[in-house]
């Protein structure tokens, strides 16, 4: 049916969905242009990225059905709208919110995948604790109002073609899988497969997590120590230096 | 939804996210913003784990996003330590601050005059006023005035 209404064979979609998806990306990094012009980029950004957007539904519905499961589409909206508004909002702060509401997407996405606690430690360890540092350091280092290196990019034109394509590559990969090529797990997999209704979900992936993994927690344990000593080692010896130059002065 | 579909849109989310994030590392100069969206890109290979491990019924793709959690959180503890280092001697949070880095056989950025962003001033939402305004009482302001 979906075919009748855009009659276009896959690859010239997935072509226009990647044309589009560079250009909006394009007319809505921040490139230094004065107010009008830029508000007017940026509507048609939006206007182009939304399309672009439509047309990687549609490419979905054709690889299998996006927007069956109306939950999983709600939330990976979400998460990919509030991620493209990450990356081109001029004020860091209002990127860094935008960027707590692509993780709460994301974590919906991941609860919707089956990873109960991936998706609450998501949202535990990147919105509660490493959004609030990026925004921690914001506060001490923002100058007033908006800083000039915020209102040009890099290369807009370069990235934006750059990131497109790579999009473009990776989902016709992703339409090229089929049963058969990834079918090989099907007899390695346990019995009880990974279940998102399952009651003792938590208590499982923390079995499999100290039994076969064991030396690996033990090494992330130490990575995080050695983060953390590394951390303060670095802040105290830029301290002293700068007092020595002072001194020096 | 049946688990190739499901596997498919998983990983378009993933791919989606992993590059929107290197968009915005190519593009971004404030540097928190470049962080911002490397850890977008670590957020879509973490959704394109999960799927695969959806998919196969297996714990090994949620046990390494755990990992990729360890290593994200020490990865912005460091970066940010960087970064309020490189901001105390710049002054600037941003990346071309650092371009006297470069080999002196790279082109330079070299800032334009930009065009005054006309900023209107910011409108506040204002309550409507509700109900009826009460009668004050002229003695009681008179009163207070000589408290």
């Amino acid at each position: 049916m979906l075919a009748a209404i855009v009659p276009l064979s896959p690859g010239v979609l997935l072509a226009a969905a990647v044309t589009a998806s560079a250009a909006s990306l394009w007319l809505l990094l921040p490139r230094g242009q004065s107010g009008r012009r830029e508000r007017t980029a940026r509507w048609l950004g939006a206007g182009l990225g939304v399309a672009a957007l439509a047309a990687f539904i549609i490419t979905g519905r054709r690889l299998g059905g996006l927007g069956e499961e109306s939950v999983f589409l709600i939330v990976s909206l979400v998460a990919v709208v509030s991620a493209a508004a990450t990356v081109v909002s001029r004020s860091p702060v209002y990127a860094a919110i935008w960027f707590a509401l692509s993780l709460a997407g994301v974590a919906g996405v991941l609860l919707v995948l089956g990873a109960q606690f991936l998706g609450v430690a998501t949202i535990v360890v990147y919105a509660g604790a490493i959004l609030v540092m990026f925004l921690f350091v914001l506060m001490l280092a923002q100058p007033s109002g908006l800083a000039p290196y915020d209102r040009v990019s890099n290369e807009p034109l370069l990235a934006a073609v750059a990131g497109a394509v790579l999009l473009g590559l990776l989902s016709l990969s992703i339409g090229r899988l089929s049963a058969g090529d990834t079918a090989v797990a099907a007899d390695v997999a346990p019995a009880v497969a990974v279940d998102a209704l399952q009651a003792d979900h938590v208590a499982r992936l923390g079995g499999e997590l100290f039994s076969r993994h064991l030396i690996a927690i033990e090494a992330a344990g130490v990575l995080l120590l050695i983060a953390l000593i590394g951390s303060i080692a670095i802040v105290a010896r830029g301290e002293e230096s700068r007092v020595q130059e002072r001194r020096a002065a | 939804m049946s688990s190739l579909p499901l596997l498919q849109n998983a990983l378009l989310v993933g791919a989606i996210l992993f590059s929107l994030g290197l968009v915005g590392i190519l593009a971004r100069r404030n540097l928190i913003v470049m962080f911002l969206a490397a850890e977008m890109m670590l957020q879509g290979i973490s959704v394109s784990l999960v799927a695969w491990s959806r998919y196969h019924g297996d714990w090994g793709g949620q046990i390494l996003v755990i990992f990729v959690l360890t290593v994200a959180a020490c990865e912005a503890a460091i970066a940010l330590v960087f970064v309020l280092g490189a901001f105390s001697r710049t002054g600037r949070l941003d990346a071309a601050a650092w371009q006297s880095l470069r080999e002196a056989t790279l082109g330079r950025v070299i800032d334009r005059e930009l065009p005054a962003s006309d900023t209107l001033p910011q409108k506040f939402p204002t309550l409507t006023p509700a109900g009826v305004l009460p009668e004050t009482d002229e003695d009681e302001l008179l009163q207070r005035e000589h408290v």
